[in-house]
């Protein structure tokens, strides 16, 4: 299957088709992994093979849904374009929705540009009826979702895949996967924008794979879209507690969204925890703030003078500042090292606790300084070259 | 369940499928037919199997798409009706062409399937699903096509379709379709013309001449095998007879020899005077048997019936193939009466050395002479005196047996010989001509070369 990026897949389809295509790959999200779009490859035409192109008219369709993604062919007619499309729903063969519970297939109306992408979200919801019909096979899972269902924070947000029996062992193995009602809007800007791929919408998702039905073999797993990750600090914070044997998952998900919930309002306090420090070092220091980081907030310098003697301090604070203490840097403005650089001393540990808050951080500080700052310049003397 | 669609209806289908330039429908007509199938083998000893076989006669095609359904494939029974009109009660199931797509019903067709199924009333409706796939560079196209049964279970779905005839007929004899040819036009053609080629019965024509050529041939050699055993039984007669002179000829030699002896020796017990007087009575006796003979050769035809006999026999001879006739005559007519045989060409200078005796030196034709050992080489030279002896002896014999046999007859030899002759059935006469020429070998050895 070759990867065809949206543009070509839209040059190469037939103009008649080529509104619908457009909304489907340009705006198309279905279902609740959004960050993967939906993707169209092999492209084919109904045509005779000496017709002009373009002309293709049928392709393949690739979904995302509940941690699988389903490749679905859609046939139109170029040459009668007004005509609704037909489908082939892949390997699952047993797939048959009902027309009447498609309308926009019934009013199939080929002028609008969306018809096509409603069409499929009705599909989407078909087959997980579908789905659901299949999970009724096993009492326990059928159990797991249908009391996850009826806690609304997590029932509409739900894709379930039952999936085929393996083969070996003839066991029956599901799949749910949860968007977790984590609310990540407060998550300060700036840790959302560093990201190179675009953004999407920001989204966690919780994924239990069941290997068998009586659900003794449960991997949950954690998915988060690149820009939380990489606010919440990298793949660290997707560390999940494991599933509890005989656990359900209407006990499960609960905790695990509390944890995840947790850790984004660390972030959260932890961003206006600094912002409360560096304001609190600006009262203090005043003219001595050479700069400070303004959206993150995550550093700051200061030069300060004692006894006629002037240093640099900088200040790094972590990403779960105030759980995790400040770094000093002190650094001399007349010293050098052997290796041209400023000669420096980090100090991390110095007296400190995360109750404080930032005014108390600042007195507390610069009391330090000045018992430390001796010390340092003793050290940059003896060791540094001017 | 097995399914054949004959070889220009598959290629009516595909013409028309190829042609269109979107997708692309129609129904199948035909019939189903269970065929019973009873095997026998060594464990058992009559099974029986029973399957469905579809034959697919014609096809219907639409004219375009989503012609007797809605978009939401639910089928309108009068638009299916004004497509199918009359044609309705032999659809057996229905087809579709697509293009670049997968082997595998969609999700139109399986409602649309479903629906059919009960509108037609066929339980076991078949889904044709054609598909052509083209190359990149549009070098190579294929044409594919499953056989579905829908409504059977999820795993027993596909069917074969043969199409007689299409393979590797190098290997294979052209079969003749059992798909029959629903076409008016051809079943009209049929009849028009059959009757130039089939007789009332539905048989072929020439199937009958050539039967009744069969039939003859047959009469005829069965004719030829009565005939055949009649003249062995002949021939088998015959050879006993000359089995049986040969002993007697044996049988008066040793005789002859001992007289001789005797003779001898009592005239050498009485006296030597007379030696010569010995021998002439004893040549003499064989002499004026011989003289005996030629006189009375040219007598024969005049006083006895001979002639007609003759005249039948000559008339035999040429009715009969001319090489077998010479030699039935041939046979027969060394006897003296060759020397006024009214002319009868070949036999005549035979009858003639013979008759004239010994001292004649014919050329024999050794050909078409083969009768007699009485011939010998006709040379009249010394050696043969033994064998003229053997010969008259012969004749004597022959006679006396002739005589003796048939009494009843008259008393000349001819008659005898004619009668057998005509005895002689008209297919022996090659049989005894095969034997004879055995006799005239230039060696002279008549006796042992007598046919056996």
């Amino acid at each position: 299957m070759n990867n065809m990026s949206p543009e070509v897949a839209l040059h190469r389809i037939s103009p008649e088709l080529r509104p619908l295509l457009c909304s489907v790959v340009r705006n198309g999200r279905v279902g609740l992994d959004s960050t993967n779009c939906l993707r169209v490859t092999d492209l084919k035409t109904g045509c005779t093979s000496l017709t002009p192109g373009p002309c293709c008219d049928r392709f393949k369709l690739h979904i995302p849904y509940a941690g699988e993604t389903l490749k679905w062919d859609i046939i139109f007619n170029a040459r009668y374009p007004e005509l609704p499309p037909d489908f082939i729903f892949g390997e699952d063969v047993e797939f048959l929705p009902e027309p009447s519970e498609l309308p926009h297939l019934v009013q199939w109306d080929a002028g609008n540009p969306e018809c096509l992408l409603q069409l499929v979200k009705e599909l989407i919801q078909q087959y997980h009826h579908y789905q659901y019909q299949r999970l009724r096979e096993s009492s326990r899972l059928l159990f797991e979702y249908d009391s996850l269902l009826e806690d609304p924070n997590y029932g509409r947000n739900m894709e379930i895949y039952a999936g085929r029996k393996n083969s070996w062992t003839g066991e029956f193995s599901a799949r749910f996967l949860l968007k977790l009602p984590v609310d990540f809007s407060d998550i300060p800007v700036y840790l959302l924008k560093d990201t190179a791929l675009d953004p999407g919408e920001d989204v966690a998702l919780l994924s239990v794979s069941f290997e068998d039905a009586e659900a003794t073999q449960v991997f949950p797993k954690l998915y988060l879209s690149p820009s939380i990750e990489h606010a919440l600090g990298g793949s660290s914070a997707l560390h999940i507690p494991a599933f509890p044997s005989g656990g359900c998952l209407i006990d499960y998900v609960p905790q695990v969204c509390q944890l995840l919930t947790n850790k984004v309002q660390y972030v959260i306090q932890g961003y206006h925890k600094r912002r409360e420090y560096i304001a609190a070092f600006l009262s203090h220091f005043g003219t001595g703030m050479v700069e400070y980081d303004a959206e993150g907030f995550t550093k700051l310098t200061l030069l300060l003078m004692w006894k006629d003697f002037c240093f640099l301090v900088h200040v790094d604070l972590p990403l779960y500042f105030p759980r995790d203490q400040p770094t000093l840097t002190f650094q001399s403005v007349y010293h050098f090292t052997n290796s041209g650089q400023l000669y420096s001393q980090v100090q991390k540990s110095y007296p400190y606790s995360p109750r404080w808050d930032g005014n108390e951080m600042a007195k507390r500080a610069k009391a330090y300084f000045k018992s430390f700052i001796p010390q340092f310049q003793e050290g940059a003397f003896a060791n540094g070259k001017l | 369940m097995a399914a054949s669609i004959s070889g220009y209806t598959f290629s009516s289908v595909c013409y028309h499928s190829a042609n269109s330039n979107s997708d692309h429908e129609g129904f199948l007509l035909g019939e189903v037919r269970q065929e019973e199938t009873v095997s026998i083998s060594d464990t058992q000893i009559s099974s029986a199997e029973l399957i469905q076989v579809v034959e697919i006669h014609n096809h219907d095609p639409c004219a375009q798409l989503f012609s007797f359904y809605d978009y939401a494939g639910k089928i309108n029974e009068e638009s299916l009706n004004s497509i199918l009109k009359d044609r309705r009660k032999s659809v057996i199931g229905w087809y579709r062409f697509r293009r670049n797509t997968q082997q595998q019903m969609s999700f139109r067709e399986q409602i649309i399937h479903k629906q059919l199924t009960e509108l037609l009333g066929v339980p076991d409706l078949v889904f044709l699903l054609f598909s052509f796939i083209s190359t990149a560079n549009s070098s190579t196209h294929a044409l594919e096509y499953v056989l579905f049964r829908p409504n059977r279970s999820r795993f027993n779905q596909r069917i074969t379709l043969t199409i007689p005839n299409l393979g590797n007929t190098s290997q294979q004899e052209y079969k003749v379709s059992s798909v029959p040819n629903t076409s008016l036009s051809y079943t009209q053609v049929i009849k028009e013309h059959g009757a130039e080629f089939f007789d009332k019965d539905g048989v072929m024509k020439d199937i009958r001449t050539i039967f009744q050529v069969y039939s003859a041939l047959q009469d005829k050699v069965q004719a030829v095998c009565g005939e055949v055993e009649q003249s062995e039984r002949v021939k088998e007669k015959i050879q006993e007879d000359v089995n049986k002179l040969k002993q007697q000829i044996a049988l008066r030699k040793r005789k002859t020899a001992e007289e001789e002896k005797r003779l001898r020796e009592s005239q050498n017990a009485d006296s030597h005077s007379t030696p010569e007087e010995n021998t002439e009575p004893s040549l003499a006796s064989p002499l004026s048997r011989i003289t005996f003979h030629t006189p009375s050769a040219p007598e024969r035809p005049s006083t006895s019936p001979n002639p007609p006999s003759y005249a039948d026999l000559l008339s035999q001879d040429d009715s009969l193939l001319s090489s077998s006739s010479p030699p039935t005559s041939a046979a027969l007519l060394p006897r003296p009466q060759a020397v006024g045989s009214p002319g009868h060409p070949t036999p005549g200078p035979l009858g003639m050395a013979l008759g004239l005796g010994l001292g004649l030196g014919t050329s024999s034709n050794p050909v078409t002479t083969p009768s007699t050992p009485y011939l010998g080489n006709g040379d009249g030279s010394s050696s043969d005196s033994l064998d003229r002896q053997a010969a008259g002896q012969e004749d004597d014999e022959d006679d006396e047996d002739d005589d003796e046999e048939e009494e009843d007859e008259d008393s000349s030899e001819y008659e005898n010989l004619v009668s057998e002759a005509a005895h002689l059935p008209v297919g022996s006469a090659s049989i005894l001509a095969q034997g004879r020429p055995a006799a005239l070998s230039p060696d002279g050895d008549a006796r042992g070369s007598q046919t056996t």
